[in-house]
């Protein structure tokens, strides 16, 4: 049970301090040109990377569905359809394959 | 902004809670996965409740956890939790307009609640051109904390009567949410250079490097916003 508490506080604080820290150091950078520009591209480029390391490790049955999610989301722009397109392919060939 | 702030902070913190229910989805996935390894972990419900209400983060709690289970240290175990977070110093670093000027326990609320989930549906919705600002990320983040916690508690409590999400190709949830989110991001052949840059250093790395995906993440993410601070891609340059 130590193990536990000692465990969940030094996660909780290390994942608060990580927290705090990335507030910090953007609060104090520039807020016009390259940086405002570099923080604006911030979310689609994290996105991006994040989506990319999900497909590299993604099966083959998910790569299929990757293919109907990205086709539904660019003709929907719906998040809610694109995940039903996406569990439902997953589930669809499971169940075949 | 400040004539009606009063008016619109409830109306965001409901969007908010609102739009992100379909994520919520898959936090609870996720959730019910994390709560089955906290009970092999022997933590108790009430420890599974107060873990997912102090970290707030998935995977660095499932990471943590595994760890814990397969016999490292509490230190150990701990370091490589926190390193899946690191993406959230650039999540937190990009919430400096959302927290400008607010009070120290919104500035903290709002940190301690920002999860990739929230803040990308934030940036996502304001490029569709819809007002997301500090209540909209909130009202997120409470409903997937409400979610988290209810999840792993009651996973922790029944593990043996969860079925496997991924049987029901709940495991997808989230790749299909990025994909979707990642769509509602894009503002214009601006941001083929960036996201590009991002995208190549991240595959670069994973296959030719054994940089950890943490690692990976955070160093691909500032390479891409790089260029678009070097290149003026990006679109916006009303700031």
């Amino acid at each position: 049970m130590t193990e536990a508490v000692s465990l969940i506080a030094g996660l909780a604080g290390l994942t608060f301090a990580i927290r705090l820290a990335g507030y910090l150091a953007g609060a104090h950078l520039p807020a016009t040109g390259r940086w405002a520009r570099a923080f604006d591209a911030l979310p689609g480029c994290l996105i991006a990377a994040l989506v990319t390391l999900l497909l590299a490790e993604a099966g083959r049955i998910e790569g299929v569905a990757a293919v109907v999610a990205f086709t539904v989301a660019a003709a929907t722009r719906s998040l809610p359809v694109t995940m039903i397109a996406g569990i439902a392919t997953v589930a669809g060939l499971q169940a075949v394959v | 902004m400040l004539s009606n702030a009063s008016d619109r902070w409830h109306t965001e913190l409901w969007a908010g809670q609102r739009d992100i229910l379909p994520l919520a989805l898959g936090v609870a996935t996720y959730g019910l996965a994390f709560g089955v390894l906290a009970a092999q972990a022997d933590f108790g419900v009430f420890a599974t409740a107060v873990m997912g209400t102090t970290v707030f983060a998935g995977s660095a709690q499932i990471m943590a956890v595994q760890q814990l289970v397969a016999g490292a240290g509490v230190g150990a175990a701990v370091v490589a939790g926190a390193a899946l977070n690191l993406r959230l110093l650039l999540v937190t670093a990009s919430l400096r307009q959302e927290l400008r000027g607010r009070p120290a326990w919104q500035i903290l609320l709002g940190l301690h609640l920002a999860t990739d989930e929230n803040w990308a549906l934030l940036h996502a919705t304001r490029v569709a051109g819809r007002p997301a600002g500090y209540w909209f990320l909130v009202g997120g983040g409470l409903v997937l904390l409400a979610v988290w916690v209810v999840t792993t508690a009651t996973a922790a409590a029944f593990a043996q009567l969860i079925p496997d999400p991924d049987a029901l190709g709940l495991g997808f949830a989230f790749t299909a949410a990025f994909v979707a989110i990642l769509r509602n991001l894009w503002r214009g052949l601006g941001d083929v250079g960036p996201w590009g840059v991002s995208i190549a250093t991240t595959a670069g790395l994973i296959w030719l490097t054994s940089l950890p995906p943490a690692w990976a993440l955070v160093v691909a993410g500032i390479a891409g916003a790089a260029t678009a601070a070097v290149t003026g891609g990006g679109g916006h340059a009303d700031d």
